[in-house]
Formats: structure tokens, C-alpha cells, sequence
């Protein structure tokens, strides 16, 4: 039985788990949710979602949701090192990592490419002041993966884990509307290497 | 060698660790960290936690941030249930509640927290528009905690995780300022069930 990902290609969340997917060459088959349509507050989709937000996994029956909840469960699945889960201590650092992106990152990231980029495909008028404001603070967070990276190649360590590969969609979203985020040696260092990686070229622009 | 706990007790991420710690019977020190007093910016607290946040701990040489992580790795050493990690079906079900927490409760909650709590200790004036739209954001995914807690006891399942316990702080204090966010049902069952707990009794005004 092959995994169902249920999606919106353009999102950060659909495109955290193809990610993944891609990354454990776990193959899928893709199904359009049509945000635009109002899909997602369907009650067929709320029976796979109740929040009705994308993305919503089903995976021979096991149905989860939640991109980060996806990510980890199919990397213990196939006891991937990119949840380093064997040893309270490993486990401790990729928490921290995956912790720092959700609190530090994405409420920064995620505003900033709702206002610049979700906004005008709306036909809604971009906040410039909000951009600014979480973009200084975005800025101030990043000095400290500058430092965080300068002693270790990845976040949770020298090794890749899913915290690193979680930042993918929305720091992809911010170099796309123009800011250059990633441009102190170790930040730059660190986002050219996960951002070339396969995985991530390969569902970028699409599922 | 004893686990230290750098915080401060008011906060909600201190409160998530020492409540862990009282769940799991872990002794800890307590060292105060002076927020007033800007000591969380000083070169020797930027050592433990390099965002300059608190909670930090020391356990036993091996330092850790990020209330959630903490809480995780604390949980994982002791293999409590707390954190069902032996089994990756098990282990998703409780990191989509995890993940539930961070992304549809926590961003609410700490906004109203910050507005109807902290600000009046800074001498500051609540902005009670922003309280409203925000406590209307809460009450509607609340409304999705309403239908998943009628089908299970807890976030993850029929047991009790840390899912369900990183809810008690933001929680408590809605309460606490008059937003009465647990009063359907289900919620309200859940809510008591939790929140009368030893453990969120021994820590909720103190460290």
C-alpha cells in the first residue's frame, strides 16, 4: 500500500513532508487539496484533519497530520538518522534544533511570506511595516544559529536532521521575495548546503 | 549529581520543565535568573542558552534549552510514557498533539498572556482589540479540541502525555485573566483532569 500525502503543493507544510519523503525514498501518491475551492473545511477533509489545514497523511490506514508530527513518524519508521532517537542525549540535541526552528524561525518566516507572497495571490495588499518588524527580529534570532553553526555543521550536531531540513520551505520563501537571510558565513555555509540537497530540488516547485 | 534548572518561575517555559520534573520525580536546583536585571543578555547565561531565553538546564554537565525539548529528553531518560517513543505509530500520534500545542494553542495563548498579564507588570496598557481577536482565533481551534477530546481521553490517545501538560501554563493563565477557554464539555473534563494534577499544583506559583 503505497503512502497518500494530501496537499497543496505551494505550502510550506505539504512541501516539509514531500521533503521528507523524498529524502527516505519513501514513495507516494499526491492528492490536490483545492484551497481555493474551500477544500479543506469540507467534512470528507475534516474527517482527515480536523483543523482543516494541509497537509493530512494516510499510510495504509494510519492517518496523522501536523508536517512536523509527519516527518518524525516517517523517519522512525525507517530508523532514520534524521531523528536520531536511540540516546536520550542525541534525541535532547535534535529536540533543542527542531524546538529553535518552530519558536525562532517560523513565526518570523512564516509572516514574512504570508505578507509578500500568500497575500498578493489574494489580491490582498502586503503589511510593509509587519514585514519590517519580523524581519528585524528574524535578523536577531539568525545571529544566534550564526553562532550555534560556527561551532557545529548542522543544528543538532555534525550530522543532518530533520530540524535543518524543517527550515526548508519558508527560508526558501524568503530568498524567493528577495531577502538575502542567510548571508553570514555560517548561516550561508549551512542554507547552501541543505538547499542543494536532491530532496529538496526535487519538490521545490512542485509535489 | 543533581539536574539544575535555570529559569524564572513565572514564565511558561520555566513552569513546562519544573512540572516535568515534579511528573517524573526528578530533584532539581533551582537558580534564579534575573529577567528584570537583563541577566538572561550576560555573556555567562548566553553560555547556557545563546538566544538569551529561559528555561536552560544542566544535567550533570550536559546542557539543554527549549522548554519542549527539555521536557522530552527528561522524559525519554526516564522512558516514561510520558513521551511514547517505542513505537513509531505511538510516537506520531503524541507528536501530532505536540505539535497541535505549539501550532494551534501556544501562538494564541501567549498572545493574550502577553497582553492581559505581562504588560500590566510592566506598567504597560492591554490592547484588548488585539485580546479579542486573538481569544476568537483561540475559541474556534478550541472547538477542534472539543470534537478530538469526545472521541479520547487525552491529545495523543486514552493516556496522558506531555502533549496534554505543555498546555498548563499559557492555560493557566487564561484562566487566570478571565478567558474562560475550557468551559465545553469535553474540554472542561480534560482541563480539570490536568490542571488538578500534584505536579501542576506543586509548581504553578512557584518554582
Amino acid at each position: 500500500m503505497v503512502l497518500t500525502i494530501y496537499g497543496f503543493a505551494l505550502t510550506a507544510g505539504t512541501r516539509r513532508i514531500t521533503l521528507v519523503c523524498k529524502e527516505l525514498n519513501i514513495p507516494y501518491e499526491f492528492v490536490v487539496v483545492d484551497l481555493a475551492a474551500g477544500e479543506q473545511k469540507t467534512p470528507a477533509y475534516l474527517q482527515k484533519q480536523p483543523f482543516g489545514q494541509v497537509p493530512a497523511i494516510d499510510d495504509d490506514g494510519f492517518k496523522l497530520y501536523e508536517s512536523r508530527a509527519i516527518g518524525r513518524y516517517l523517519a522512525a519508521k525507517a530508523g532514520s538518522p534524521l531523528l536520531p532517537h536511540s540516546d536520550p542525549k542525541k534525541f535532547g540535541e535534535f529536540e533543542v534544533a527542531a524546538s529553535i526552528e518552530y519558536s525562532n524561525f517560523e513565526p518570523f518566516a512564516s509572516k514574512i511570506a504570508h505578507e509578500k507572497i500568500y497575500k498578493p495571490l489574494q489580491g490582498l495588499a502586503t503589511d510593509e511595516a509587519v514585514v519590517a518588524e519580523r524581519l528585524a527580529a528574524l535578523t536577531t534570532k539568525l545571529e544566534t544559529y550564526e553562532v550555534i553553526l560556527g561551532k557545529q555543521k548542522y543544528l543538532a550536531g555534525d550530522e543532518i536532521t530533520l530540524a535543518d531540513l524543517f527550515h526548508l520551505p519558508y527560508g526558501s520563501a524568503l530568498v524567493q521575495v528577495g531577502f538575502d537571510v542567510f548571508s553570514t558565513p555560517n548561516l550561508k555555509r549551512w542554507w547552501n548546503d541543505i538547499s542543494s540537497r536532491p530532496s529538496w530540488q526535487a519538490v521545490k516547485d512542485s509535489a
